[in-house]
């Protein structure tokens, strides 16, 4: 290779080179990251508070402070905390009192159902996994006469996430 | 076969055999490091502040209030003629003066002639949760404070990690829920924690007005039919949102243990009801709490149950009532006792039962005077740290009392370290390194 011809290369090169050189273009979009409002629920409700939120979304009324206390003091006298909540949920249930959605609302409008129960429970709306993971499960259990909405709320109600804001 | 199969599938038999025994049993993760002495062990934390001269040393009234009479009110647990004058530590019958009937005795034979006392140990505080902290932890520390659980791990965790047992093989019962009671049942401890807690009830609570108003109206689902439903429904919205280990402040039993602690919380409800708890003949107070654990005994079998009672702090304002809670103590014990041998065959005879207070009483009296012009005492001193222990059961010496007034012998902290002789895993708690270096095995003190 002559020096004529290193030159012709070096400057096509050097050519090349600025020509790909491209201006980033800016789009003026806040950059987002990507999460689901779960994530910013960190803090744990106290036990008179879960059951001050869980009573009034139950009844639609809220509960005396004296029974707020009774089952403070019920729920310190159980080692599992988890259990001992799911076993006064299940006595919320058995009260005439408890107001549920019908099991033909949940069967017929399914869609509906499960975005107000999150809405209702957690405060959100579902993600499109759980929407579609519920949605399935409710349509796999419609012949099974004693799932009922009161299950489902029952699980809503003892889920983690409800233990949190 | 040829010769490399051979020696390939000679090879993986014999690893099998020697990795298996220790992940097969109840999924235990660590080999046991000694052969267990017993199957079950019931822990009873004689709870409340003890006092040497009028409990073991049988005083009564001749070394508190100055009255020249002697003698054991507590005899289902020692031997010793019971005082024969100014009788006040029994119930109040109709019109009768206050503590003048005595309790029958329970136990044909003592637990002094049954079992091994050590007459004379070491408490490490004179305070209640520093006390308690100790007995469950077998740790010398004491500067734990109240509100928080123990620094150490305890007992219960011990058992559950090194142990492999499941959360239903593990039960405090405690008195109360006052006096951070309820945080006695896990440490947080980072290598143990509530994962590996023991589940815990305050009878006088759970199963009391409160419980019952709270529980009682529980509904039974379906456990095929409703409850699995729930249950993966619950899984699936604790799988979106994970949390982190300890962020939910109690222990977890598993699905299935849930299930069956909902169904005892529903029956013993209806057995309350119908009269039908083993409770011993004169209750209340300990005693109905001694009586609840015996219906976890009944139900549960459990590997390890620890039980605490705390009637005897009266002590601080009255002392006859404090006399009359030891009594009553002492008879509850002996009903627990006898309760496990006589109507729990799958406990007789495999059983180890172990009691000690968490701390004495001081030397010195208070100026307090109760009704009987007798004087209180408190519980801080020197006096304080004087206890005594013991055992009974299974592999446990009859007959023998060890160390005197003189010549004390063992600390409250050994009964962690007996409790993982008796079950089968004293080195590993020791190679932890975490409970107090000078405890022992009672069994290695003998």
């Amino acid at each position: 290779m002559n020096m004529h011809s290193f030159k012709l290369i070096f400057i096509l090169f050097g050519l090349l080179s600025f020509i790909a050189c491209q201006k980033k273009t800016e789009y003026q979009v806040v950059n987002t990251d990507s999460y689901g409002d779960n994530l910013n629920k960190n803090k744990a409700k106290s036990n008179i508070e879960y059951h001050s939120i869980l009573t009034t979304n139950l009844f639609q009324k809220p509960s005396s402070v004296n029974e707020l206390s009774r089952t403070d003091r019920v729920i310190q006298s159980c080692g599992d905390k988890s259990l001992i909540n799911e076993v006064i949920i299940s006595n919320y249930m058995n009260s005439s009192q408890v107001k549920l959605p019908t099991r033909k609302f949940m069967v017929d409008s399914t869609e509906r159902f499960i975005e107000e129960t999150y809405v209702r429970f957690f405060i959100r709306r579902p993600t499109e996994a759980e929407r579609t993971w519920f949605r399935n499960y409710i349509n796999a259990n419609k012949s099974n006469p004693n799932f009922s909405p009161e299950l489902v709320y029952t699980a809503f109600a003892a889920s983690d996430e409800y233990f949190f804001y | 076969m040829k010769r490399r199969d051979f020696v390939k599938q000679t090879a993986k038999i014999a690893t099998a055999g020697l990795v298996l025994p220790y992940l097969l049993p109840s999924g235990r993760l660590f080999a046991r490091t000694n052969e267990p002495k017993a199957e079950h062990v019931v822990y009873v934390l004689f709870g409340g502040g003890l006092r040497q001269q009028d409990s073991i040393l049988q005083r009564y009234l001749s070394d508190s209030q100055g009255y020249n009479v002697e003698g054991n009110i507590m005899y289902n647990m020692l031997e010793g003629a019971a005082p024969s004058t100014k009788i006040a530590y029994g119930t109040t019958p109709s019109g009768q003066p206050n503590g003048s009937q005595p309790i029958p005795k329970i136990l044909s034979q003592s637990i002094q002639k049954q079992g091994t006392l050590f007459a004379e140990m070491r408490a490490i505080s004179g305070g209640h949760y520093g006390g308690l902290n100790s007995l469950v932890t077998g740790s010398g520390v004491q500067g734990q404070g109240l509100k928080v659980r123990p620094v150490n791990p305890t007992i219960f965790e011990y058992a559950r990690k090194f142990g492999g047992f499941k959360a239903t093989d593990v039960w405090f019962i405690g008195n109360t829920i006052s006096n951070s009671t309820p945080l006695l049942n896990s440490s947080r401890h980072p290598d143990f924690g509530l994962q590996y807690g023991a589940n815990f009830f305050a009878p006088g609570i759970t199963f009391g007005g409160d419980g019952r108003a709270t529980l009682s109206n529980a509904k039974i689902y379906h456990p095929q039919e409703e409850l699995e439903p729930m249950y993966k429904m619950k899984n699936f919205l604790d799988n979106s949102f994970n949390i982190r280990q300890g962020d939910i402040p109690g222990i977890k039993n598993t699905d299935e243990e849930k299930t069956r602690i909902k169904t005892f919380i529903e029956e013993t409800f209806n057995r309350q009801s119908a009269g039908l708890l083993p409770m011993p003949p004169v209750s209340g107070g300990d005693g109905s709490t001694i009586g609840y654990a015996a219906e976890v005994l009944r139900v549960f079998k459990p590997k390890l149950l620890v039980v605490n009672m705390s009637n005897i702090d009266g002590c601080h304002s009255n002392f006859t009532g404090y006399l009359q809670a030891m009594h009553k103590a002492d008879h509850a014990l002996g009903f627990l006792w006898n309760y496990i041998q006589t109507q729990i065959p799958e406990m007789s005879g495999k059983t180890i039962m172990t009691f000690v207070p968490e701390c004495g009483r001081n030397l010195n009296h208070n100026p307090i005077l109760d009704e009987n012009d007798w004087y209180g005492y408190d519980h801080g001193d020197a006096n304080s740290l004087r206890v005594f222990g013991g055992m009974v059961g299974k592999n446990v010496p009859s007959n023998l009392m060890i160390g005197s007034e003189n010549n004390p012998i063992g600390k409250v902290t050994d009964f962690t370290l007996t409790i993982a002789d008796i079950l089968g895993f004293k080195d590993q708690v020791k190679s932890a390194g975490i409970i107090d270096p000078d405890a022992r095995s009672l069994f290695d003190r003998i």
